[in-house]
């Protein structure tokens, strides 16, 4: 079966990216890139990336933007699928989606309304175990945004690694490890099918300690 | 051991839909083995049966019911999930009826059970087949709206769930694991 996946350039669109490789012909990226920040549906720092990600993994991306509000966000999700289908023949869609059913249950209904198959390949998953399977199978990963407290500014630009995974797991009261609520949002520069690596030539981080982004202003590719 | 059937024509439809039951059963320290609806089962070498359910789109599991014909000899619990809810209705004679339900929704419980213990609680469904009505075969014990969410099967211990309990209401295969 063919499929796109819906890509935010992050570790769970990549994992569930790797994971729907592995088993199915992945045959297009989907980004929806929201016009501000306050997208209840898609991730929003450094969204324009995903197009270095597009080329590292040569997988072709169809994107488009995204109205902030909830139905407007749905309605470009509508759209940008129908888009996928018409261009790249996919009949199904694989989401990153974990635990939230306010996510899940939407994506279903625009795959269930468009006669497209709908895959959550991360969904109910532990979230540490999760970071841990992203580690293990090779990703770099770069924190892009921190949205609250007790995570701060400084994280910004850290690579995700298992003593960051022990951070989050003993802040689990507080913030979701996977970030999945927005507490924190990541780029993966690298993970094992892209075939050249994404490098950060500059970068400007923007907001307040609890609430801030990075905001990269050059990325090349290189070899690996 | 419990057995661990799915339903899911794509094997990544899995990690959706079976993985979250077997990661459960483990938590409760139960041994399990999976196996597909398409292959011929043995019921009875097994202490429990979990039916487990599919993606909104995958209807081939009714395709092979006769596969679980089986179970009308077997002595032991068996719970049905979505699209394991729909197989045991079929099974016992009901009719499936085309009720789309994706999302958050409020079930009512209308007979004391073993799996249950609040009178009404969320769950989460994905489904475009249910039952509306069911024969004297299935005892309804709750409802969403005019859906029944949840049935028995009269004499036995067999219970079909028509949402997914894994999502919001793990309490409820914790139950079924003890019983």
């Amino acid at each position: 079966m063919r499929v796109c996946v819906l890509y935010s350039g992050g570790k769970d669109s990549n994992l569930a990216l790797l994971k729907a490789w592995e088993k199915l012909e992945v045959a297009c990226l989907v980004t929806l890139i929201p016009e501000s920040e306050n997208s209840y549906l898609f991730h929003y720092p450094n969204a324009r990336l995903v197009e270095l990600q597009s080329e590292a993994l040569g997988i072709p991306l169809v994107v488009d933007s995204c109205p902030d509000d909830e139905e407007g966000g749905l309605k470009a999700l509508y759209r940008v699928l129908r888009r996928a289908a018409e261009m790249c023949g996919i009949e199904g869609v694989v989401t990153g989606a974990i635990r939230s059913t306010y996510q899940a249950s939407r994506f279903q209904k625009v795959c269930w309304d468009l006669g497209l198959w709908c895959f959550n390949p991360l969904w109910l998953r532990d979230e540490v175990s999760l970071l841990r399977e992203v580690l293990s199978r090779g990703f770099e990963v770069v924190f892009t945004r921190v949205a609250g407290y007790p995570l701060r500014k400084s994280l910004l630009g850290r690579r995700l690694d298992y003593e960051v995974v022990g951070m989050l797991e003993s802040l689990k009261q507080y913030v979701n490890p996977s970030g999945e609520g927005g507490e924190y949002e990541t780029f993966v520069l690298d993970m094992p099918l892209f075939k050249r690596r994404i490098q950060i030539l500059e970068y400007e981080v923007v907001g307040v300690d609890y609430d801030a982004t990075l905001i990269v202003r050059r990325a090349v590719l290189v070899e690996k | 051991m419990i057995l661990v059937v799915s339903t899911c024509r794509f094997p990544l439809s899995e990690e959706e839909f079976v993985r979250p039951i077997v990661e459960l059963i483990e938590e409760k320290g139960g041994s399990y083995r999976v196996r597909r609806y398409y292959e011929e089962i043995r019921f009875e070498r097994y202490s429990k049966v979990i039916v487990c359910g599919t993606a909104l789109r995958d209807f081939d599991y009714l395709n092979y019911v006769e596969n679980f014909r089986g179970l009308a000899e077997y002595g032991g619990e068996v719970l049905g999930i979505c699209a394991g809810y729909q197989i045991l209705a079929v099974i016992y004679g009901n009719r499936l009826e085309e009720v789309e339900k994706i999302g958050v929704r409020r079930v009512e419980v209308v007979e004391s059970n073993p799996l249950t213990v609040e009178r009404e609680f969320y769950a989460y469904f994905l489904h475009v087949y249910a039952l509306r009505e069911a024969n004297e075969r299935l005892e309804v014990l709750a409802l969403q709206g005019d859906e029944i969410a949840m049935f028995r099967v009269s004499g036995k211990d067999f219970y079909g769930v028509s949402f997914h309990p894994e999502v919001l209401n793990r309490d409820i295969i914790e139950r079924f694991i003890l019983l």
